[in-house]
């Protein structure tokens, strides 16, 4: 059974400051603020380019970036998406 | 598939090329934090915010029942709000509430159909954004 398909809002709708680490992002369509640490504005730029489920997602960013290996890379990154979809800022595709 | 070179600390993304290491992070790790403003401080000042029908740079325009600006005098469309909305007053209208004295209920579907269409950089949007959030 393929997994949820997950999508992001297109990166005209974000405003962005990085600062020291963490990226501070407001959210046009909610008129809401957040702060973020990475992977989360990562996965966010992922996703602003097309809905992905969370292999491909996971492909995309070992595509971009050396990912630190760990244990349980999958529930993490699924783990993140709930954060973001709690947020707002992901939804289900 | 490590190169050494990028075995940096930080979390810089503006050149993806260069592969920065990221971290997915533990499961039970929180990477988002909502600012969510205090509320109770500033209920009051979302209430009284306000939302000009139409926006300022539409002065004049009428407001068809599904909330769009159009010529004076459309048919079936009703004549710009005489003052600003308030944010309570909005508030009520998109709940289908009564409709502020003076305001009769085509009026007061379209102004809420308005409201809603409100975007990001127009005149009311915060004031509307302020409205939807969870109190």
């Amino acid at each position: 059974m393929p997994g949820s398909r997950y999508a992001a809002d297109a990166p005209h709708l974000l405003r962005k400051v990085e600062l020291d680490g963490l990226t501070a992002l407001f959210h046009l369509p909610s008129g809401t603020t957040h702060i973020l640490a990475p992977p989360a504005p990562e996965i966010l730029a992922v996703l602003g380019e097309g809905p992905a489920d969370a292999d491909t997602l996971l492909d995309a960013l070992r595509s971009r970036y050396a990912l630190v290996e760990q244990e349980g890379e999958r529930s993490a990154l699924l783990a993140r998406l709930a954060e973001l979809e709690a947020a707002g800022l992901v939804q289900r595709a | 598939m490590k190169n050494p070179r990028d075995d940096r600390q930080g979390p810089e993304i503006r050149e993806p090329s260069r592969r920065h290491v990221l971290a997915l992070g533990a499961a039970a790790a929180s990477t988002v934090v909502t600012i969510k403003p205090a509320m109770a401080q500033t209920a009051a000042s979302v209430l009284n915010c306000q939302i000009p029908v139409p926006a300022p740079e539409a002065a004049g325009s009428y407001v068809a029942s599904d909330g769009s600006l159009v010529p004076p005098g459309t048919p079936g469309a009703v004549p710009p709000a005489m003052r600003p909305l308030t944010g309570e007053e909005a508030k009520q209208l998109l709940r289908g509430g009564p409709a502020p004295a003076g305001m009769d209920s085509q009026a007061a579907q379209a102004y809420a159909n308005y409201i809603r269409r409100l975007q990001a950089g127009m005149s009311g949007f915060t004031c509307y954004a302020s409205l939807q959030m969870p109190r």
